[in-house]
């Protein structure tokens, strides 16, 4: 009986926290997860973290065009990740993600392929970097234009109910991404069909440059769950067992047929917005500088060492380990080569229509000349 | 006289507009603070206040619906999409609002506002940071629509827009913004929206284009000229209402016409002036008008060059013309 396991309050007025910063159990039950996924959680936030790093040198060295750090996020990303049923439900996420997207074990060499938009790339190299997905494990397509996979994710949700397949879908997306009119009109209707789906708001308090006071009026982003009748969880993101329990308790709230939930979950962006974006121009160095001091990897290595889980020898051979499988992986990418160019006329529509064949032979006869 | 980049050309026209007339104000993504993403609005918050450069929320029609209404209370807003890919939540305040207000309330209530907004491709943005949509504008009745290529004209027409009685939607081709400097005046100076420029004279063939691809058709031109062709290069500036008198002039003196544009061709501008100038003009022309324009398919990132008008594929289409 869900009713049982319900331990959260929606509307609280303080972030859910389980984990303080010293790393000290808080919550009033036990955790109950074993060692062997404790160790997981902080294996996947340092392969996210470590993922963020390559990055950063790919976009230095040219490699790639473009990326969306997401150190910081990483105990919301892997929480998420291991909250949902992989493979079986349905995440629509946005291009911050790419810690969670990890999280859901999507091939390396896809990654790095999707980073590098060459013919490693599932998606043919058509989008920028930062934008995953997998039809196999169900990760909707990420699309540019903030919030609007919002209500795709509350159509999808649509058909679970109708087709009874105890999926859910669950939607992640920035504190920005809440100000478009399609963020509302796409949980407004999830809510009202009570389709199984999981609003995410990964809030790190910054859309590029804009502060969230700009952005909003409201106290948190939660409250505005109840404007939809909906519950709203204001969750310490940083705190990757505080983002578990919570995101699986809506997860399975939502799979026992109780409608759509929102869920903030409150993180810090370390990085700049983008390769593009130059962060000194609107934040302050020593606001970014207390904010790293409340590391979520360094938080959740406090509890882990506590729970005996723990030491400095594992953590620097794990890290050793996950920075060569992403390396070969990287290395494998690189091997792939430039897509076909003329896939440019592939995937527009089901089958070729003429103007393209005729786009299409203009491009070959150039490339054959 | 000072030279300037087009992006520095843009700074220059919103600053003078907002020191002339206090009714000027900005509101967009990121404009304030940080002075927008490409800083086409770098330093303006601090000299003019937040109140009349507004970092709004992340709503595009929250940005264009209020352009809308501030216009119609009395203000002169300069609106910033952040990109021309996100105008489309957006497009409902533009289309449904903006270009109807006069017509639907029979010239009673107007909307005086300038939408900027950075377009075309060539950057490595994806399908999302490198579409051209001036053709949804122009199929838009009520709405102008102007596409800048240098940054004399830039400051020109983007102070001719912030004065013009309706909506205008101005496209500043990103790859643009600081590809080129010229000499840009000063003092305030217009340029009327609705009128063409001849790039180049020429007697042999007419090259029209307008926004990024100036760069490509102005290169073919001079490999052409330097096989001994005589080109004559237009540069429309509006595409809404564009400049018939000069492009019809122009071509029923070279009796050739090319028209280049990034965009998709299905239902272009390139379509629309290539037709009228096949039904204005069909008894003086020597070859039937032709296109090279984008692909019919959304914008992709492994082939960003590729997609673009090249000089190469210029240069074939311009052959065949001059061979029929
Ligand atoms: C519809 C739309 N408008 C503008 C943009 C440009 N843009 C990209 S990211 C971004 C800020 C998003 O902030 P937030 O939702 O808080 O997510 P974060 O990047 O902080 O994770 C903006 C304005 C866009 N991608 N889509
Ligand atoms: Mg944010």
């Amino acid at each position: 009986m869900v009713q049982e396991k319900i331990r959260f309050q929606p509307f609280s007025p303080e972030p859910i926290r389980l984990v303080d910063e010293q790393g000290h159990w808080i919550a009033p039950f036990e955790h109950g997860l074993s060692p062997e996924q404790l160790q997981r959680f902080y294996r996947d936030m340092l392969a996210a973290r470590i993922l963020d790093e390559k990055l950063v040198i790919l976009i230095r060295t040219g490699k790639t065009s473009f990326i969306a750090p997401h150190a910081g996020h990483e105990g919301a990303q892997v929480a998420i990740a291991h909250a949902l049923q992989r493979g079986h439900d349905w995440l629509f996420p946005y291009y911050r993600d790419m810690g969670l997207v990890l999280a859901m074990e999507v091939p390396l060499v896809e990654v790095f392929g999707q980073t590098l938009g060459n013919a490693a790339d599932p998606a043919k190299g058509r989008q920028m970097p930062s934008h995953p997905g997998s039809k196999s494990l169900n990760i909707f397509t990420v699309c540019s234009a903030i919030a609007s996979h919002v209500p795709p994710a509350a159509g999808a949700a649509i058909s679970m109910k109708l087709r009874g397949t105890g999926q859910v879908a669950i939607c992640t997306f920035g504190d920005g991404a809440t100000s478009e009119g399609d963020w509302h009109a796409g949980i407004n209707f999830a809510a009202v069909q009570g389709a199984p789906a999981v609003f995410v708001c990964e809030n790190n308090r910054y859309a590029i440059s804009v502060n969230i006071s700009r952005q909003t009026a409201s106290e948190n982003i939660a409250v505005k769950a109840h404007a939809y009748g909906i519950p709203g969880y204001y969750v310490d993101g940083l705190d990757v067992m505080a983002s578990y329990f919570v995101m699986k308790e809506a997860i399975e709230r939502a799979r026992a047929g109780h409608g759509p939930s929102l869920v903030e979950l409150v993180v810090h962006r370390f990085g700049a917005h983008s390769s593009a974006d130059d962060d000194s121009r609107y934040r302050s160095r020593e606001e970014l500088a207390a904010e790293r001091q409340q590391d979520p990897l360094l938080r959740y290595q406090r509890f882990l060492e506590k729970e005996g889980l723990w030491d400095a020898q594992w953590a620097n051979e794990l890290r050793i380990e996950l920075a060569k499988e992403q390396e070969a992986a990287l290395q494998e990418a690189l091997q792939a080569g430039e897509p076909d160019p003329l896939q440019m006329f592939d995937d527009v529509y089901a089958a070729r229509p003429w103007h393209l064949e005729e786009q299409r032979r203009l491009v070959m006869d150039e490339l054959q000349s | 006289m000072p030279t300037m980049t087009l992006i520095q050309a843009i700074n220059s026209a919103l600053d003078e507009e907002m020191g002339r007339d206090e009714r000027v104000m900005l509101l967009g993504e990121d404009v304030g603070k940080r002075g927008g993403v490409f800083l086409a609005t770098e330093g303006l918050q601090q000299k003019y206040g937040p109140d009349r450069v507004i970092d709004s929320p992340l709503s595009e029609a929250a940005i264009l619906g209020a352009a809308v209404g501030l216009a119609a209370h009395g203000m002169r807003p300069v609106a910033e999409i952040q990109f021309a890919d996100y105008v489309f939540p957006g497009i409902d305040q533009l289309f449904s609002q903006a270009a109807k207000l006069r017509y639907r309330s029979g010239g009673q209530f107007t909307a005086p506002m300038v939408v900027r907004m950075p377009t075309g491709g060539g950057v490595k943005g994806g399908h999302h940071h490198s579409q051209s949509p001036e053709a949804h504008f122009a199929h838009t009745a009520g709405l102008k629509v102007v596409v800048v290529s240098t940054p004399y004209d830039t400051k020109g027409l983007l102070k001719a827009a912030i004065r013009n009685d309706d909506p205008v939607v101005f496209m500043e081709p990103k790859r643009l913004y600081r590809a080129v400097k010229e000499e840009v005046p000063s003092d305030d100076y217009l340029i009327p929206i609705g009128k063409a420029a001849v790039r180049r004279e020429g007697s042999d063939i007419t090259l029209v284009s307008y926004g990024g691809p100036m760069v490509e058709t102005l290169r073919a031109a001079e490999e052409m000229a330097a096989a001994g062709v005589d080109p004559e290069v237009i540069d429309l500036r509006t595409v809404m209402p564009w400049d018939k008198e000069t492009v019809l002039n122009s071509v029923a003196k070279t009796g050739r016409l090319l028209m280049i544009s990034e965009a998709p061709r299905m239902a272009s501008v390139a379509s629309e002036v290539t037709a009228t100038v096949s039904e204005e003009l069909f008894d003086q022309l020597l070859a039937p008008p032709l296109r090279v324009t984008g692909f019919d398919t959304p914008y992709p990132l492994a082939q960003d060059k590729l997609y673009m008008p090249t000089v190469t594929r210029i240069l074939n289409a311009a052959k065949r013309l001059l061979d029929y």
